[in-house]
């Protein structure tokens, strides 16, 4: 079991900049996307002109949330280690600067300085579970005692560029996602930029295991079995010392892709004889890519704490094939959760928490 | 934490495709070059180390995939519609773990850090790190050629057992200021004749590369353990 606990969590989504107001409007009607390229698309309702400027408006707010809920005083962040994971860091930026491209390590270093981290930098990609992957290594650094706090953030923000590559590999919807749905028919990308402050200092949830593994199936898709999805669900529940009738909910990578829904759906039903709780976030704020692990962090715990489960926006109607019904928002205590994400390049994750309280 | 196999591979671009055929037996076309200059240096590393187990993949980079970067961007630009599946994919610089995976070696994660030329040492430190659930990591530096230099797949092998003729990696505050570019070539060139401990360092932190004691004499090599 890990000694690193989840401090603080902030997020800027297309639910809103500010997490606490995202949490309350997760539980209401659901909005529709907009679009970017003619896609369906969770933008941040954000407007602050060209791309740079946005970006940093979107740093300094979700900065401030972040700051706000810590309790980690300034004088403390000077030495804060911020590890930044993302797949696509500031391309949309370089959409209007072409054909300069920002290295990515000088954008991380820029954001973490608008979070006022003067610490050491890193910038991770593993595609979509990026954000896990620097959370991964922020877990290393807590444990290992090098650093009490570490700031994770995952950030993905608008560009053409993904949009493009996505929609060419024909796994967008046209309409919007639709997890576990009977009628689903791709995925639905969005922007987000979230934060989550790892630290040794005991709080609420408590990080208890992080589970990896590769699915060599297809660099752009799990083996249909979901074998790889299971392997990292059993390994994570064991690190935690947990058997499948401990886990009270599972937050699903499901993104409403007709097989890489199916894949997980099978690996979840392998796994628990009796379902747990389930939800998926990507129905309302997108499929956020690389940010997607502290971002759907962000929102699932704050979702939580209002004593509810986040109900799966875009989930109507029951698939025999997928044989799993995503909660609808009802009440129910939750204490342990596994958490999954999967990704281009075959990388497979799943955290497991528990509050520690 | 053990060094193994050092293996630097320095390519001219218009070598890149008759080494990949020569290694492979034929071409990973549908592959970009950073992910093909991962594939070639990674396999051939993993080769030399004569290694096996459970196998992390922790490569890094400056640039990442620039060239396929540069291109599906100019392309999408022009055009605005949906990029060519493989353009994209060529964006993407991570797929050296799933690959390798496919070629049955047994991986069990794999991600790429973007690094400035201060921060390799974060490089061993996350290894070391890695060594906790992987018998071995097979860590890269790849830098596609740019302004007429060659292309660059470095890699070597972090394991947690001593075996000869291994390179003990300790951390160390002092020693020669190295880059994230050169610091395994360094090992590699040091390796020929270590005669000392390599110390290297990139501002506060450093790491000290000792010859296992089997290749130096007893006394020295129990003095920088």
């Amino acid at each position: 079991m890990s000694g690193a606990f989840v401090r603080a969590t902030a997020l800027a989504s297309a639910l809103g900049p500010e997490l606490g107001a995202a949490a309350g409007r997760l539980f209401g009607e659901p909005g529709a996307p907009q679009t970017l390229m003619g896609w369906p698309y969770r933008a941040i309702p954000v407007e602050d002109g060209e791309w740079r400027r946005r970006a940093q408006t979107i740093a300094r707010s979700v900065a401030a949330d972040l700051w706000r809920s810590a309790g980690l005083p300034a004088d403390r962040r000077t030495g804060l280690a911020c590890l930044v994971g993302s797949s696509s860091f500031s391309i949309g930026a370089s959409e209007v600067e072409y054909p300069a491209l920002e290295l990515p390590d000088a954008f991380c270093r820029t954001l973490a300085q608008t979070f006022g981290a003067g610490g050491p930098v890193l910038a991770m990609s593993s595609a979509c579970t990026s954000g896990l992957s620097a959370l991964q290594a922020a877990l290393a650094l807590v444990e290992e005692g090098d650093f009490s706090d570490v700031l994770v953030l995952g950030i993905e923000l608008s560009n053409r560029l993904t949009v493009a590559g996505f929609a060419g590999l024909e796994l967008l919807s046209r309409t919007r996602a639709r997890p576990c749905d009977r009628d689903r028919d791709g995925m639905v990308l969005g922007e987000a930029l979230g934060a989550v402050l790892v630290s040794a200092t005991p709080a609420e949830w408590r990080v208890s295991a992080l589970a990896t593994g590769i699915d060599a199936a297809s660099v752009t898709g799990p083996a249909p079995g979901g074998e790889a999805m299971a392997a990292t669900m059993r390994s994570a529940m064991h690190r935690a010392g947990w058997r499948p009738g401990d886990v009270d909910l599972i937050k699903l990578q499901a993104a409403g892709s007709p097989l890489s829904d199916l894949a997980e759906a099978r690996a979840v039903r392998n796994l628990f004889a009796a379902q747990p709780k389930l939800a998926s976030l990507k129905g309302a704020i997108g499929h956020t890519l690389g940010a997607s692990g502290p971002a759907e962090l962000a929102l699932l715990l704050a979702a939580l704490a209002r004593g509810r489960v986040p109900p799966t926006w875009g989930y109507e109607v029951y698939d025999e094939a997928i044989g799993l019904t995503p909660s609808d928002g009802a009440a129910g205590e939750v204490r342990r959760v596994l958490f999954n994400l999967s990704g281009f390049g075959g990388s497979v994750m799943t955290l497991a928490l528990e509050r520690a309280g | 934490m053990v060094l193994l196999a050092p293996t630097l591979m320095d390519l001219a671009p218009a070598a890149l495709a008759d080494e990949v055929r020569s290694r492979f037996g034929s071409e990973l076309r549908r592959l970009g070059v950073f992910t093909q200059l991962c594939q070639l240096g990674a396999q051939a590393c993993l080769e030399a180390s004569a290694t096996k187990g459970r196998i992390g993949v922790l490569l890094a980079t400056t640039h990442g995939a620039l060239t396929a970067s540069r291109a599906a961007l100019g392309d999408v630009l022009r055009s605005g519609e949906p990029a060519m599946p493989f353009a994209f994919l060529a964006t993407q610089t991570n797929f050296a773990g799933a690959l390798l995976a496919s070629r049955s070696h047994d991986v069990a994660r794999a991600a790429c850090l973007y690094l400035g030329a201060q921060d390799w040492p974060w490089l061993l430190r996350m290894a070391r790190s890695w060594l906790a659930e992987c018998e071995r990591v097979a860590v890269g530096w790849v830098e596609e050629a740019t302004q007429g230099e060659a292309h660059r797949s470095h890699w070597c092998i972090f394991a947690r057992q001593a075996v000869a003729p291994a390179i003990h990696c300790e951390p160390a505050t002092a020693g020669t200021a190295a880059t994230s570019g050169d610091w395994m070539a360094r090992v590699a060139a040091w390796r020929n004749a270590p005669v000392a401990p390599l110390e290297l360092r990139a501002g506060h932190q450093g790491w000290r590369f000792t010859s296992h004691p089997r290749t130096l004499d007893k006394g020295r090599a129990q003095s920088c353990a």
